[in-house]
């Protein structure tokens, strides 16, 4: 079954095109890999699908997006992004706030848990889910900020798994943490796919191929070449993809 | 999309734009009685006729007269010092002191305008009379500025020194934000070419030339409006004198003394609505000019 | 040679300037000390707790000054922080609608508004509908002028929180109300407190806005919300005007504790951040 369904998705900033007519169909419970050089539209791709890209005021959208056959833009918008879950490039755990509470918060505002026993398995259950449980069992009350770098990141998934979505963006997941935190996540990914989407954006292509099994290359706002992983990286067929892949191109 | 959240906010914050423009409505309608009566000569006739049941006759140009004059000696004063100031703390001060100065001048800033009004009053103007007025008159009396005895030393320059002391600080925070954003290339630029710090100085504050415009016109606003400390210390007398030692009015603090037993009269609370809504106008129009060149030179 | 002559001038320009800036707060402090401190140790105490003595004779104390300031501070902060606050999250949430931008100017603007202005306004639509000063007036007063300080603070602080919380906030699939109230409020709480002790410190020590509004009362504490009351500044100003060299030392005195209440205030405030605005 497909989850995601882009069609022909256009986004402008002002009067810039930066995504031009991309369509997409990304299978149920794979890691699905955006891939390209820096300003290549796949950041805002990924904003679009769970229309984060609405906060910007300056962007406007064509075309659609089906989340599971539906429009997310005829769906209410709370409803979307209960359904697809976010990571971004920088950890962004709600410094003020405990770990616990970051991690329930969704839950708890979307009255997703009956009774504050339910919401205390959920939390339990995201933070094992996103391998952090271990480290910080003991501490839930202790401010997010207290974390490293690594676990906001973890923390950042588990916040976003505690809603039980269907599918999970991750923008730049690793770009701005430390080798061993980065595989940590990366494993993470391996082991959380096999439950839900993962639509992942990386400018890495090595990290494509390590964690997904379907891989998309975008170059300026279009969309060149898309198929399974290890053909497209052992047979591109479009001579840009090519180069990309062998570093000839930033 | 329906916001419902904009929609629940719009009503709370609409209530700013209600309090303002019923304040205008409120100015206006008050004023319209005396505007009536004697059309625009409440603005450009020095009179204060105020008879319980007679002829009554006002006439607030020398209130208007004496905020203009001292709003501009308070300004020719803090100018100068808050160019000075901006220009010391930013670029000749050590990290350390830098911050005492900068705290200093905030306390200054929002320190309560009363306690000015009292050390105005009982301290700054005995040593005005005794030490800057009376030598002046009794040397240089022929100058129409300074020709007026200072016998009590309540006075226009009273008001206006007490006004600089007070805007000063605040002029001087305008213009130091603009003075330290100049950009590093354009400063190290300007040293490069091998000029003195006073060349160099005079070359960046020329460049930041719209901020102190912006910085005047923001600190008149505030000199023309400020109430107690100058109703304490300019004299409160219907005054219309060249001499910086005449004692005089403005428009706030003909306010502040007359309201109170205005409303014996038939017309005089009218005509202090006049003055306030001349204020309100004069204000209004410093306030906006400052915005915006503030603005227009940010986003340059 | 000329260079070297304008360049000692210059310097020596600027640091006289730095120090006639700065003298003038020195010579207040000094001031209200010196001719405030013998005033608080005669009294000591019930300087604070008794009434003005009469005309002449003795000092007595600022009993009901002080307790008038505390309630119109309180009753102005009720009246004006929920709307400012509102206000300061409205035009930080739609900075680029027409609304936003035009509540944003006009918070400014309303910031340098002449403060007298607004007792003469309160003064004409609720002083002479009913027919006396009251607590209430004086508040409203006070809550006009302290809004546009709250509500600019309180936009500059949500307006400083990085992008990306608010876009994890909302990719939780939380609604705009909770995202700003629980979350974004939440990490702004520090600006947001800023204002409001900013605003606090600014109406405690206002004067002109009480001038026909709150009428002052020395002789009686607290009568209730539709009476006059008194305030500490206002008492200073009635009693400088005054004839009588008891009253002066009582309004040196008045002073003091005026000064050390406003420090008190906005000196922890001040400590705590880079820049204020008042």
């Amino acid at each position: 079954m497909i989850a995601v369904e882009t069609v022909n998705l256009r986004v402008w900033y002002d009067n810039k095109e930066v995504l031009k007519g991309v369509s997409l169909k990304i299978p149920e419970n794979v890691c699905f890999a955006i891939m390209g050089p820096s300003g290549c539209g796949k950041s805002t791709f990924l904003r679009t699908l769970n229309r984060i890209i609405e906060l910007n005021e300056n962007a406007r959208v064509e075309g659609d997006v089906l989340l599971f056959g539906k429009s997310v833009f005829k769906m209410d918008v709370v409803e979307v992004r209960r359904q697809i879950g976010m990571v971004f490039q920088i950890p962004n755990p709600f410094p003020h706030m405990s770990i616990y509470d970051n991690v329930a918060l969704g839950v708890k505002f979307n009255r997703l848990a009956r009774s504050k026993r339910e919401l205390d398995e959920i939390v339990e259950w995201a933070l094992k889910k996103s391998a952090l449980w271990d480290e910080v069992k003991d501490r839930l009350k202790e401010r997010a900020s207290s974390l490293s770098g690594g676990q906001m990141q973890r923390l950042c998934i588990a916040r976003a798994l505690a809603m039980k979505p269907k599918v999970l963006l991750m923008d730049e997941p690793t770009a701005n943490l430390d080798p061993v935190s980065a595989n940590k996540i990366e494993e993470l990914i391996d082991e959380l796919k096999r439950e839900l989407t993962i639509v992942i954006v990386t400018h890495s292509p090595a990290q494509a191929s390590r964690v997904s099994d379907y891989v998309a290359f975008l170059y300026m706002g279009e969309l060149i070449e898309v198929g399974r992983t290890e053909e497209v990286f052992e047979n591109p067929k479009n001579e840009l993809t090519e180069r990309y892949l062998t570093g000839r191109m930033g | 999309m329906k916001d419902r959240f904009k929609i629940f906010l719009l009503p709370v914050s609409s209530i700013v734009f209600g309090i303002f423009l019923l304040m205008l409505t409120v100015f206006l309608i008050a004023s319209l009685p005396i505007f009536e009566k004697e059309g625009l000569s409440i603005y450009t006739t020095n009179v204060w006729k105020a008879v319980e049941g007679g002829e009554e006759f006002y006439g607030v140009l020398s209130a208007i007269y004496g905020s203009v004059y001292t709003s501009v000696v308070a300004l020719i004063i803090a100018l100068p010092l808050s160019i000075g100031f901006a220009v010391f703390v930013i670029d000749y001060v050590p990290a350390k002191f830098k911050e005492i100065l900068i705290i200093l001048t905030d306390i200054m800033a929002g320190l309560p305008t009363i306690l000015y009004g009292i050390w105005g009053a009982f301290v700054l103007v005995p040593i005005l009379r005794d030490y800057v007025m009376k030598p002046l008159y009794d040397h240089l009396s022929f100058v129409p500025l300074f020709s007026y005895p200072p016998t009590t030393g309540y006075s226009y320059l009273s008001a206006g020194v007490l006004l600089a002391i007070m805007v000063t600080p605040f002029a001087s925070a305008i213009i130091r934000e603009a003075y330290r954003m100049i950009p590093r290339v354009y400063r190290e630029g300007v040293y490069a070419l091998g000029l003195t710090r006073y060349e160099a100085t005079k070359v960046l504050v020329g460049y930041i030339k719209p901020a102190i415009v912006a910085g005047t016109l923001l600190a008149f606003g505030r000199a023309v409006g400020e109430t107690v400390a100058v109703s304490l210390v300019v004299g409160n007398t219907f005054n219309i004198h060249p001499s910086l030692f005449a004692p005089g009015y403005t428009i706030s603090s003909l306010i502040a003394n007359q309201f109170g037993n205005a409303f014996i009269y038939r017309y005089m609370p009218s005509a202090l609505f006049a003055s306030g809504l001349a204020l309100f106008v004069i204000g209004l129009i410093v306030n906006v000019l400052g915005l915006m060149v503030l603005r227009r030179w940010r986003y340059a | 040679m000329l260079r070297k002559i304008k360049e000692k001038l210059f310097l020596l320009g600027i640091t006289i300037a730095t120090v006639l800036t700065i003298l003038p707060l020195f010579h207040i402090i000094l001031s209200v000390i010196l001719n405030g401190l013998p005033v608080l140790l005669e009294r000591g105490l019930a300087f604070l707790t008794d009434t003005v003595a009469p005309p002449g004779d003795g000092l007595g104390g600022i009993g009901p000054a002080i307790v008038g300031t505390f309630v119109l501070t309180f009753l102005a902060s009720l009246m004006g922080l929920p709307i400012a606050i509102l206000t300061g999250i409205f035009s930080a949430e739609y900075p680029n609608s027409l609304i936003g931008r035009a509540t944003k100017t006009l918070l400014m603007i309303m910031m340098e508004f002449p403060t007298i202005l607004v007792g003469l306004f309160v003064m004409d639509i609720m002083v002479i509908p009913m027919g006396r000063y009251s607590a209430v007036a004086g508040a409203l007063a006070l809550a006009i002028v302290m809004m546009p300080y709250v509500a600019v603070y309180t936009e500059q602080a949500l307006r400083e929180i990085p992008r990306i919380y608010r876009e994890g906030a909302f990719a939780l699939g939380l609604s705009r109300a909770i995202v700003v109230f629980r979350i974004l409020m939440g990490m702004a709480r520090k600006g947001i407190l800023t204002g409001v002790l900013i605003g606090i410190a600014k109406v405690a020590g206002e004067t002109a806005p009480l001038l026909f509004t709150a009428g002052g009362s020395y002789r009686v504490y607290f009568a209730g919300l539709d009476r006059p009351i008194g305030a500490i500044p206002l008492l200073i100003y009635d009693l400088v005007q005054q004839p009588y060299e008891n009253y002066h030392q009582i309004a040196w005195g008045a002073s003091l504790v005026l000064m050390l209440i406003f420090l008190a205030i906005f000196l922890p405030i001040r400590l705590s951040i880079k820049e204020v605005k008042m």
